[in-house]
Formats: C-alpha cells, sequence, structure tokens
C-alpha cells in the first residue's frame, strides 16, 4: 500500500505532469468563468489532444479543467449573478447578496475557500472509503432516484424565502417546462408544436443563462434606484476573519458529505447537491432569515457541496467503471484511449495510477484555490465597469455562450425567452431557484417514477417500502411540513406555557 | 452612376462565377464536418480521430462541429440544407436511416450524397454477472413464459439498441418488460446495480463491465463472434439470425459533384487503413469496415428500407 502511494505521488511530481496540470486549472477556470461554457465541454473538447501525450499528462490536463471550472463558474454568480456552470446556481443566491452589500471579495474568498474543503473532505473520502460509497451509489434504482428529485423539488419552499405561494408557482412552471420534449417513457413528442429542435426539451444552461443573466440585466436597466445601487463598488476583505471563518467550517463540512454522496450517485450531480446542501445549512442554522440574503454560511455550504460532487463522481468512476456525472462520462472515454480500464479491476490491479489520480486531484484543487483567492480583488474589478459595458457584456457572452453549448440557434431563443420570464419574475418579486429546481430535477422525478412503477407493476406501495427510499420521502414531508409545525409549537408555548405547568 | 452601376454588375458577375464554379481546385478551403451527438461520445470520437488523420491526405483542415439533439434528426437535416459544395459534410450513424420512420425529420439515405463507411458495431445481450443465466438459451427460456417478469433496459424507445430487443423478440418469442432510459450507460447502470435483468447495447459499450467482472455478456447478434468478445457466441450461431448493427459512415448534401465525393471516400480510406484507427476501434470494440461510395450507398439505402418497413411494425411510439 505504501509503496504504491509513494508510486503514484512519484508518477505525479513531475514538472510535466504538473505543467499540464496547471494548464488545465486555468483553462477550466475560464471554461468555468464564461457562462455557457461548462466542464463538460472543456474536458471534452481537450480530449483528443490528450491522445498525444502520457496518460499521466493527458489525465492531468483533464482532471485540471474539471477542478478548475466548478470553483470558477461560482466567480460571475458571485459578481454578476450568472451562475458560471449549473453547479453554481445556489452559489449565487448568497453570493451576490453579499456583494450588493459590498462585500464582494468576501465572497470570492469563501468560495476559493470552500471549494477547497469541500473537494479535499471529498477526495478524502475517496480514497479511504471509496467502495462503500460506490456501493452505496449502486443501490439507487428507479424507485431511489424519484425519491432524491422528489426531496429535491419539496426544497422549492426552502428557497422561496418568504414568498413561499410565488414560488410554487415558479416550481410548477418550471415543472410544466419539464414535460416538454420527447416523453421519456414512450418517446412521444411532447408540447415539440412539430419542432424538431424540442424533441430533446428545452435545454437547461441557455434556460439558466437567460433567467438569471439576461433577467438580472433588464431588470438593473429598467430600475433607477438598482443602477444607484450598482455604481458602489466596494469589495472588502477576501479572506474570511478567523471568528467567521470558524463558524463556517462545519457548513462547509457537512455540505461537503451532501455533495460527496450525491456526486456518487451516477445521473446527479454538483448542481442538485449544492441545493440540498444550501437548504441543509439553512434548516440548521438559528438565523434562517439571513439565507438567500448573503449568509456566509449558505455561500460556504453550496460552494463546497459543488466541489464535493466531483469527488463523488470520481469515486463512482474509479471504483465501478460508471460515471458519476457528465465530465467523468467523457474522462471514461479518456482513460480507454490510453489503455487503462476504470473499473474494480483498476483497484486491484493498477492501485499506484488510483493514487496518482488522488494527488492530481489535490493538486489541482490546492492550485485553484491560489488562483481563487489571489485572482479576487481582480476579478472583482469587473464590478468597476460602467454597468451599460459590464450589461453589454452579460448579453454578448450569454448569447455566444448559449449558441456555443448545441451550436443551435433555438438555445439562443430560449436564453432570450428565459431573459424575459426571468424580468418579470423579478419585477413581481418571484423567486426563480423553484424554476430552477423544477426544471433540473422535473425529468427526473417524472421518468424515475413511471419506471419504478414499471418495475413494481403499478403498486405505489412498494416505492415506499424500500428503506433509501422512505428516508427520502419523510424527509420530503418534514421539510413541507416543518414550518407549520414550528410555528404551532411556538404558537403553543406562548399562549398555554410550559406544559409541565399543569 | 452609370460607373457605378457597372462596377455592380461587374462585381455581380464575377460573385456569380466564384459561386457556381464547380471547377477550380478542391479542397481549397477548411472543411466542416457535422456530428450529431454531443461532445465526448463514439460519434464524437469517430468523428475527430477521422477528421485529423484524413486532413494531411486533403490538405486543409476538417473542423468538427456538434450539432447535437434529436437523434441526430438537426445535424442530418442541417447538413442536408447546405450547398452541396463538398465544404460542409456529416457523421453518419445508422441514426440516419431511421429518424424520418420515428417522425423526427424528414430526411434519410436517399436525401443525401452518401460518401464511406468506415466502422460497424454489434449489438451485445448483458445480464448482471452474477444473475443466474449462463446461456442465452437460460434466457430466453424464462423470457418465454409470457408473464413479462424478465426485465429488460433498453437505451430509448426507438433507439437502435431498443429496436435490437424488438428482434430478439419476434425471433425468439421471448416476452419482456421494457425498461426505458436515456442512453446505454444509465441501462447498463440499471443492470449492474441488479435493478433491471438484461440489457442490450453496443459490444464496444459492454465491454469493459464484461472484462472488469460486473456484466456477463450471453450473446453478440452478429453472423461472427466480436474480435473483443471472442469467447461470446452470436446469435446466428445459436440458431437466431437476429440483430442488426450500430455504424459510422460519413455524408454530404445532395448532389456533391462526384468527383469531390471520391476525394473525401479515398481521403477517409488512407484515414482507415492508419494504425490509429485500428487502435481507436480495438478500444471502441468497433469493428473496422470500409464501404466506399457505391457500396455504403446500397448498404444505407438497404437500412432504410429495413426500418422504414419495421419500424411501424415494431416500434409503437406513445404506446405504453
Amino acid at each position: 500500500m505504501t509503496a504504491e502511494l509513494l508510486a503514484g505521488l512519484a508518477a505525479v511530481l513531475d514538472w510535466q505532469v504538473l505543467a499540464f496540470l496547471a494548464a488545465g486549472v486555468s483553462l477550466g477556470a475560464v471554461f468555468g468563468a464564461l457562462p455557457g461554457l461548462t466542464a463538460t465541454m472543456g474536458v471534452a473538447v481537450l480530449t483528443p489532444l490528450t491522445f498525444w501525450v502520457s496518460p499521466e499528462q493527458g489525465l492531468a490536463m483533464l482532471l485540471g479543467i474539471y477542478c478548475g471550472a466548478i470553483p470558477a463558474g461560482g466567480i460571475p454568480a458571485i459578481l454578476i449573478n450568472v451562475p458560471g456552470t449549473p453547479a453554481s446556481i445556489a452559489t449565487s443566491w448568497d453570493g451576490y447578496a453579499l456583494t450588493r452589500k459590498g462585500k464582494a471579495g468576501l465572497a470570492l474568498g469563501i468560495n476559493a475557500l470552500a471549494s477547497a474543503a469541500g473537494q479535499l473532505t471529498s477526495i478524502a473520502f475517496l480514497a479511504f472509503l471509496a467502495f462503500p460509497i460506490a456501493s452505496f451509489a449502486l443501490r439507487f434504482g428507479p424507485a431511489e432516484y424519484f425519491g432524491l428529485a422528489l426531496l429535491g423539488i419539496s426544497l422549492m419552499a426552502g428557497v422561496s424565502g418568504d414568498r413561499v405561494l410565488q414560488g410554487m408557482l415558479a416550481g410548477s412552471l418550471g415543472l410544466a417546462l419539464a414535460l416538454v420534449g420527447l416523453d421519456p417513457m414512450t418517446a412521444y413528442p411532447r408540447y415539440t408544436f412539430g419542432l424538431s429542435e424540442f424533441l430533446d426539451g428545452i435545454s437547461f444552461v441557455p434556460v439558466m443563462i437567460g433567467l438569471f443573466g439576461l433577467g438580472e440585466v433588464l431588470s438593473q436597466v429598467s430600475d433607477r434606484r438598482a443602477r444607484a445601487r450598482a455604481t458602489k463598488i466596494e469589495i472588502g476583505r477576501v479572506v474570511p476573519k478567523a471568528r467567521d471563518a470558524r463558524s463556517l467550517v462545519g457548513s462547509a463540512l457537512s455540505g461537503a458529505g451532501v455533495g460527496t454522496m450525491v456526486g456518487a450517485i451516477p445521473a446527479a450531480g454538483g448542481d442538485i447537491g449544492s441545493v440540498i446542501a444550501w437548504e441543509q445549512a439553512r434548516r440548521t442554522a438559528k438565523d434562517k432569515g439571513q439565507f438567500g440574503k448573503g449568509s456566509l454560511r449558505g455561500l460556504a455550504a453550496s460552494c463546497s457541496a459543488c466541489n464535493a460532487a466531483i469527488g463523488g463522481a470520481m469515486t463512482t468512476m474509479l471504483t465501478l467503471g460508471i460515471p458519476g456525472d457528465a465530465v467523468s462520462a467523457i474522462l471514461i472515454g479518456a482513460l480507454l484511449i490510453h489503455g487503462i480500464q476504470p473499473g474494480p479491476l483498476l483497484f486491484a490491479n493498477n492501485q499506484a495510477f488510483v493514487f496518482s489520480i488522488v494527488f492530481l486531484l489535490v493538486f489541482a484543487c490546492l492550485m485553484i484555490m491560489v488562483v481563487g483567492l489571489l485572482g479576487a480583488r481582480p476579478l472583482a474589478k469587473v464590478l468597476s465597469v460602467p454597468p451599460p459595458l459590464l450589461w453589454a457584456g452579460i448579453i454578448v457572452f450569454g448569447t455566444v455562450g448559449s449558441y456555443a453549448l448545441n451550436n443551435a440557434v433555438a438555445d439562443v431563443w430560449a436564453m432570450y425567452a428565459a431573459g424575459l420570464l426571468g424580468f418579470v419574475f423579478r419585477r413581481a418579486r418571484i423567486p426563480l431557484g423553484p424554476l430552477v429546481l423544477g426544471l433540473i430535477l422535473g425529468p427526473m422525478m417524472e421518468s424515475n417514477l413511471r419506471r419504478a412503477l414499471i418495475l413494481s407493476g403499478g403498486d405505489w406501495l412498494a416505492l415506499v417500502a424500500r428503506p433509501i427510499v422512505a428516508v427520502f420521502l419523510a424527509a420530503a414531508v418534514l421539510s413541507i411540513a416543518w414550518p407549520w409545525i414550528r410555528s404551532r409549537r411556538s404558537a403553543s408555548r406562548s399562549n398555554l406555557g410550559p406544559p409541565s405547568s399543569a | 452612376m452609370r460607373a457605378g452601376r457597372s462596377i455592380g454588375i461587374l462585381s455581380a458577375g464575377i460573385l456569380l462565377a466564384a459561386c457556381s464554379a464547380p471547377q477550380g481546385p478542391y479542397p481549397a478551403r477548411e472543411i466542416k464536418l457535422i456530428v450529431q451527438a454531443a461532445p465526448g461520445g463514439t460519434s464524437d470520437t469517430v468523428s475527430r480521430v477521422m477528421a485529423s488523420l484524413a486532413e494531411s491526405r486533403l490538405g486543409v483542415p476538417i473542423v468538427c462541429e456538434n450539432r447535437p439533439g434529436a437523434s441526430g434528426a438537426l445535424a442530418f437535416s442541417f447538413v442536408a440544407r447546405r450547398s452541396p459544395d463538398g465544404y460542409t459534410i456529416g457523421h453518419a450513424p445508422v441514426e440516419i436511416a431511421i429518424v424520418r420512420s420515428l417522425g423526427y425529420a424528414d430526411v434519410g439515405p436517399s436525401d443525401v450524397s452518401l460518401i464511406c463507411l468506415v466502422s460497424k458495431t454489434a449489438p451485445a445481450l448483458v445480464v448482471n454477472a452474477d444473475a443466474r443465466w449462463a446461456t442465452f438459451e437460460d434466457f430466453i427460456t424464462e423470457a418465454k413464459g409470457g408473464s413479462g417478469a424478465v426485465v429488460m433496459a433498453n437505451s430509448g424507445i426507438g433507439s437502435i439498441w431498443h429496436f435490437n430487443i424488438l428482434l430478439m423478440e419476434q425471433g425468439t418469442r421471448a416476452r419482456f418488460t421494457h425498461l426505458p432510459y436515456g442512453g446505454s450507460t444509465p441501462a447498463l447502470v440499471s443492470v449492474i446495480g441488479g435493478h433491471s435483468d438484461g440489457a442490450v447495447a453496443g459490444v464496444g459499450e459492454v465491454v469493459s463491465h464484461v472484462q472488469s467482472g460486473t456484466l456477463r455478456a450471453l450473446a453478440v447478434f452478429d453472423a461472427e463472434r466480436s474480435s473483443v468478445l471472442p469467447d461470446v457466441p452470436t446469435t446466428h450461431e445459436l440458431g437466431y439470425p437476429i440483430g442488426t448493427p450500430a455504424w459510422s459512415g460519413f455524408f454530404g448534401p445532395a448532389g456533391i459533384d462526384e468527383e469531390r465525393v471520391s476525394q473525401l471516400a479515398d481521403a477517409f480510406e488512407m484515414a482507415f487503413g492508419s494504425p490509429e484507427w485500428a487502435k481507436l476501434c480495438r478500444e471502441r470494440g468497433m469493428q473496422p469496415l470500409f464501404l466506399g461510395r457505391e457500396d455504403f450507398e446500397s448498404f444505407a439505402l438497404q437500412q432504410q428500407q429495413f426500418f422504414e418497413e419495421q419500424i411501424p411494425r415494431l416500434v409503437r411510439l406513445g404506446a405504453p
């Protein structure tokens, strides 16, 4: 074991490998920070380039992109309220609120530190608990996915703040939009108006760019007070005070736990994980009202979780040869080209290689943390760009990014339509978070419920009888009922006094 | 005024001449290769590797552009609508012969210029490595009961691997409960996790799981044994001549000058002969197979006819 560990470390401590890793991290940071360019795309586009280098060098580059893109996706989420990748949606909730309070530097600092904390924790899980995590992930059948999706959807209430009814409206709209496209079970076209462009459903990334990016621009343009606010630039301190940092460790660690598990489950990644982690942090916090309005703990939990999903996805990929998310699906292809086959045999036969992956992940993570901390101040300068230029920039990058995703003009129209919708929602003070949750989780919930019912022969009770599903469903019910129960309890306390007095 | 007009007429004439000239050296500028799938998958890898190998023969860059969606229908229609100048071509997988029958787009092999075929991938039936079925016969005997107790995960209704499951039902009188997934990977994961009993996917997609001991391959749907799964019997050996493969080729809009099609086909044929291509085929479990323009044409049209007859009979879209 020690020999393999050292061999793995030696393979990585080569200046060429480290140079490839640094190149990957910087490229990844660019892909992550530009909305519309995702980690998946970066890894896919550069995979063919790695055919001509050694496995360690190629893998260093690809893992660097992966690890660089996710934390970098939080940067535009914090500075301009446009998530760079879907994983950083939850980051924008508290991150952008902090920017508006003149604490952009602190938000970027926490993004860098919590991202690193989340990823290092998940790598520790990968190194020591890979097989138990993988066997847990494998137990996820259709019923379990349905439970997870339902739990995610039940968080709509939590992410709506004090506008629960409006949030539910937005969430229902998200679920309705998720129905567009081929029926996942029967391949019958639904709400496509006969257009082939709609057969695969509404692309999520352009909608996200439109809702958050264009919608925010339109709302700032039309709102004089917001314009006045936007001209006030403060960056503030980057590294949190020791007292603040200590209070964040708990949320970052629990976020990392959630992120690792969700990331390990195939087809569920950092986007879902970070929302669940954020809500978990909110529910256990004393200052619930601060969440979504610039809570440091909310930010730390979401940043940590979306990066911990990387370690989770890598765990499933390395132990089972099954992709844990879209990026690891491409990494498997890249490894196969180099004659390396991820799966149980890799752990048995080539432990040194597994350790070298672990070390590559650790180094990539430290590199992007340093880049994130040193870059916070220069990056935050984007706020001092005159607003009209910034707005124009967001529209240009949003348009190009939406098109680049699938080279489809339909996606650009989807982005503009979502932008108008985002503007209307902002004006009507309807929260956007639930709409996004509905759009991400709707297809997962629908198709897996129907699969589960095919497997159980139409028996609904058989779904609940599975332990993991029962836990998810109980948590979902609790997350909807909890505010009501709490208010009842506090009401009965103040009316009747302590029950022991009777 | 007069001078301006004549300059206008002159430049319009030059433009017209430039547009309508199929003569002149080809290729004179970069060629765009439209890939019908997202970056990272087999279609994308095949296209990018082939493009980078054929470039040197043609002397101009071949740039891949991904236009995924609707089983490839978006990309096929996009290429079919381009000008047939040989500067926009596309990757042609088996789906080009299928999408019209599924109603996704009105395009098929008969509406385009076919260039050449470069590989073929046979389907394979896999079960969990711990499953109680040791042979193909065991598996279909249990599925013949008609109770639908055997659950087959598929990669989506109307996909080539789902269609092969339907051919298997037709050819063996087995009856399955069908569990549709959004692609081969989740369907195989469902079998590995023990949530469904079996799945059909390309040999290349199952081989790594078979070698690492999580899946067992019961049969390859082909006439000849697969080079990557040499111990697995073929359906033809077992007395069931069923199965239709996936394949990879290239095409362009209808009406490309024949000379240019041959130039492209020659470049791809040279790429086909390279050790890099042989290596990629080995790793992805594809069978290298080259068909020139005419052979590919008759093969693809045959496939189109086959799917146009069989899909309305076997695949019921919208049926539960």
